[in-house]
């Protein structure tokens, strides 16, 4: 079973995503994260130990890229691998049988229409083993509210990229705060600084996604 | 450096780039004169000036400063109207040999900014990657037909609020999308509204401009082989795009534009993104810089 896992985690890692797709070239015509969880579970290995070899797999992928040593595409690439085992998983998530760590809402503040950074944190943490609701770009701060309260014990992250809408981003985080001051907010996007999340009263930034999953780990431990 | 019939907005002066916030964090003018300083000796045609989430009095200091050592015209770059007044108000556009200043930018969420236009005239950039919906709310165009419409639909307001405007102190930006994420076309689009604009009079004379950096953000510097990445593909769109009728970057003074010949490996990389789908974009890339 450990075989399988491993093998999991180095199609996630190195973004192979089924047999067909030509990437990573070394990996050409071999099986990828599709094949290799299907294949999984018809020998009976259990649906968490498949989560886990994701979960393995994307955080080596989130360290090598806070590193600087992958970039962008090779991060959407694994994403795109770990999600070919998701859907192998999904009856399992649906149904309960996996339990996830927790609930992360994830959204860009009002008025920016950005939704990169948003969706590398979105797929990092998902391979966190957590469940995200990705609650779109230009999200109001009323948006916000509403889904916290849909989802009682979630962490909520809010996205920025232009310096205007950070503006925006105070204005939710202190709403929800308000309203959940129990809810952890986590702050994010390129203008977005160490300094502005504890201005505006927000629990935690990061400059890279890894971060912030390592943030919810500790949360949950 | 400089490629015949391509106008330089030099982008150093950004508070998104890490030494450049460092230089306001400490209000260190004397590093922020410098690097305009270095940028207009290195062939900049304009100065870009975006202090980011600061007071507009510190957007005037620095148009100000900048100014005094300074000759060439300056791009006051925020989407802040405030900002962006205290940035044209203090500029002296007899320091520039009479000389407007950019504005960068007005898209249609925000045409007010026209209103300082009659008390102090600027070129405006004139954004083109977000329309409005059928609701009156901002989308951001996915198609080169949307991005198209929202190009003619604000070049027409700038000339009902810009009377007698001509068209080359007009700039439209199409707005280009980093390559190394581009799994949904953008690249395409681009290149088709470029197309579009091309073959439409009405913008005959028109300014066409794109943040050129902002293509290979979030790229490696170098690939496997030590060679570069960034400056290979930044040339080659240029390649592609200015016999579309683009003629202004905001870009870097430390990159080496240039044209480049049909077979160069980076020629053939976005030739072959055009023709891709999804995540075959992202692989195309990522066999290129391997």
């Amino acid at each position: 079973m450990q075989e399988i896992i491993d093998k999991i985690a180095v199609c996630i890692e190195l973004g192979k995503i089924s047999k067909t797709t030509p990437f990573p070239p070394h990996m050409k015509d071999q099986d990828g994260a599709d094949e290799i969880a299907a294949a999984a579970l018809q020998q009976g290995v259990s649906p968490d130990a498949l989560l886990a070899g994701c979960m393995q797999g994307m955080e080596r992928v989130g360290k090598q890229f806070s590193e600087n040593l992958i970039f962008v595409p090779n991060l959407l690439m694994s994403a795109a691998a770990m999600n070919a085992v998701m859907k192998h998983l999904k009856p399992f998530l649906e149904s309960g049988a996996i339990k996830r760590k927790g609930t992360f809402l994830i959204g860009t503040v009002a008025g920016d229409l950005h939704d990169l950074g948003k969706n590398l944190v979105s797929m990092t943490i998902k391979g966190g083993g957590f469940e995200v609701i990705d609650l779109g770009v230009d999200v109001s701060t009323e948006k916000f509210l509403n889904a916290v309260a849909e989802h009682p014990g979630c962490s909520v992250g809010i996205s920025a990229l232009l310096t205007t809408t950070m503006v925006n981003m105070e204005k939710t985080v202190k709403t929800i705060k308000e309203h959940h001051p129990d809810v952890k907010v986590l702050v994010g996007g390129a203008p977005v600084t160490e300094n502005f999340c504890r201005q505006i009263g927000a629990d935690f930034y990061s400059p890279n996604p890894q971060g912030a999953v390592d943030y919810l780990n500790r949360l949950v431990a | 450096m400089h490629i015949p019939g391509l106008t330089l907005i030099a982008e150093s002066i950004n508070d998104s780039v890490p030494s450049t916030h460092a230089l306001f964090e400490t209000e260190d003018m004397g590093g922020i004169i410098e690097l305009a300083r270095l940028q207009a000796e290195k062939g900049a045609d304009y100065i870009d000036v975006n202090v980011g989430y600061r007071s507009p009095g510190f957007m005037a200091t620095v148009v100000q400063k900048i100014q005094e050592y300074i000759t060439l015209p300056l791009s006051i770059d925020t989407p802040d109207p405030e900002i962006a007044a205290a940035g044209l108000a203090v500029y002296d556009p007899g320091r520039a040999g009479n000389r407007k200043p950019i504005l960068n930018s007005i898209s249609e969420a925000r045409l007010e900014m026209f209103d300082l236009y009659a008390q102090y005239p600027f070129i405006p950039i004139l954004l083109a990657t977000e329309g409005k919906d059928s609701l009156g709310g901002i989308k951001m165009n996915l198609s080169a037909e949307e991005t198209y419409a929202t190009a003619q639909s604000i070049m027409q307001t700038a000339r009902e609020r810009i009377p007698s405007v001509r068209n080359d102190e007009l700039i439209i930006d199409a707005g280009i999308m980093p390559i190394g994420s581009d799994s949904s076309g953008n690249f395409r689009r681009l290149m088709e509204t470029l197309r579009l604009m091309h073959e439409e009079s009405d913008f005959t004379g028109v300014n066409r401009s794109v943040g050129l950096s902002n293509f290979t953000v979030m790229l490696p510097a170098q690939k496997g082989d030590g060679s570069p990445v960034k400056g290979p593909l930044e040339s080659a769109f240029l390649t592609m795009a200015m016999p579309l009728g683009l003629n202004m970057i905001v870009g870097s003074v430390k990159r080496k534009y240039m044209i480049l010949p049909q077979d160069h490996p980076a020629m053939q990389c976005l030739q072959d993104a055009l023709k891709l789908e999804g995540l075959d974009v992202i692989m195309r890339v990522m066999s290129y810089i391997a």
